[in-house]
């Protein structure tokens, strides 16, 4: 019976420089952290620079974590940072932006019956393309106010301590990010078909 | 009483915790309701995304792979930098003295041209630097002898002015001839009038073209006092 070794005995076994220790630590968080980073960015080699990038920084900073918090409160922290170093550094390709992700359903077990052009795979292929150009338009800490909020779960607070902002900032940034995404994916209401004659053709 | 400008100030926070107050709200409104679910949808748009759309399991094994060796490179510089800094340690009692002193300098010479240069590799440098002028200075030619130096120094010359004096004598006109030296030594004299009335070489008048006007030019007196 494999038993699964706690967060913190994992971070106690990196901390004395055991690599197989932090690498299990990344193996357990880093799709999420991946994720995070894939909605951020916009495009999947950024999100995987910048999550690794998150790693190689949390593993530089490792001795100092002091377990006052959980490792991923912690890791989630050097994310945002590392997000917000990289947006002002103007890390993102501003050109051929292209959204390389492969489309599998998690709750598939059996690869064999996953077929790519199923009419559901094609419906969330176009629905991810479409929800990433709609985050596409917001602003960098409109996204990631938007994305801490509704996919971290983070209270404002939390997102206005780690984002180094006011929470009314934040709660701003959210609605706004909110109403542009409901104006972008909301289907447009469907116009009556109406034929125009001019004068002259009656 | 219901206000809907209210009630979707709230949508926001409503939606993404979930609040169970909101069928409240919205019972009492259609226009909210409405408001309500299309924002409601746009969510649920957004959270199904993150849940059925994640890379396969192939590309995480590529993904760790990568990041182990990352982390593996990083882990073997920061053991070669703690040993270089282990040995730094070891050589600190000796040479103590030249860091600190080198360290206040180049600190501010870090400073002022803003570059972010460690203090170990600035000293490196300087060290190079050094090592290089050390190692060439003995392999210089040996100086050629000095070129003389030429000195200008302002030397004052006196120079020779030439004055023209000038000086009216008066000669007596009535003055009783006296024998001259030439007299005196022998030497036969011979008057301006008898020199002129002596013919003269023909050849000495050539070229000679006489004027049509006779000019006359009187001279009048000859004493001091007449004017």
């Amino acid at each position: 019976m494999i038993v699964s070794e706690s967060d913190s005995d994992l971070v106690r076994r990196a901390q004395a420089e055991d690599l197989d220790a932090f690498c299990l630590l990344a193996e357990r968080y880093a799709r999420r952290i991946y994720l995070l980073a894939s909605h951020y960015c916009r495009n999947s080699q950024d999100a995987e620079d910048l999550s690794q990038e998150v790693w190689l920084k949390a593993y530089q900073a490792l001795p100092s974590f002091r377990f006052e918090s959980s490792f991923y409160t912690w890791l989630r922290r050097i994310t945002i940072n590392a997000f917000l170093n990289h947006r002002r550094s103007s890390f993102f390709r501003r050109h051929g932006q292209t959204t390389a992700v492969q489309l599998v359903p998690i709750d598939s077990e059996a690869p064999e019956t996953f077929h790519p052009y199923s009419p559901e795979n094609i419906y969330n292929k176009l629905l991810f393309e479409n929800v990433v150009s709609a985050l596409a338009e917001l602003t960098p800490s409109q996204r990631l106010s938007f994305l801490l909020r509704h996919y971290e779960g983070m209270s404002y607070d939390e997102i206005a301590s780690a984002m180094n902002c006011s929470t009314g900032t934040v709660k701003k940034g959210v609605s706004r990010a909110i109403g542009k995404l409901r104006a972008r994916l909301s289907p447009e209401p469907e116009e009556p078909e109406t034929l125009e004659f001019s004068n002259a053709q009656l | 009483m219901h206000n809907c400008n209210d009630t979707r100030e709230r949508f926001t926070e409503l939606v993404l915790d979930g609040d169970p107050r909101a069928e409240k709200l919205l019972d009492q409104c259609e226009e909210c309701r409405a408001e309500f679910e299309s924002l409601a949808a746009t969510l649920r748009m957004t959270a199904r995304l993150r849940e059925t759309v994640t890379p396969t399991e192939a590309y995480w094994t590529g993904y760790h792979a990568q990041l182990r060796s990352k982390l593996e490179q990083f882990h073997a510089k920061a053991q070669r930098l703690r040993h270089a800094k282990a040995q730094r340690e070891e050589l600190k009692p000796g040479l103590g003295f030249v860091f600190a002193s080198l360290r206040k300098p180049l600190r501010l010479c870090v400073k002022t041209f803003l570059l972010p240069v460690p203090v170990p590799l600035s000293v490196a440098v300087l060290a190079i630097v050094l090592l290089f002028f050390a190692v060439r200075a003995p392999q210089q030619p040996t100086p050629l002898p000095q070129a003389p130096v030429i000195v200008q120094v302002p030397v004052e010359v006196p120079v020779v002015q030439e004055k023209v004096v000038t000086e009216v004598v008066y000669r007596d006109r009535w003055r009783i001839a006296k024998p001259s030296r030439r007299l005196v030594s022998g030497r036969t004299t011979e008057s301006t009038l008898a020199r002129s009335q002596k013919p003269q070489p023909e050849d000495m008048l050539s070229g000679f073209k006489p004027t049509d006007e006779v000019k006359l030019t009187v001279i009048k007196g000859g004493s001091p006092n007449e004017k």
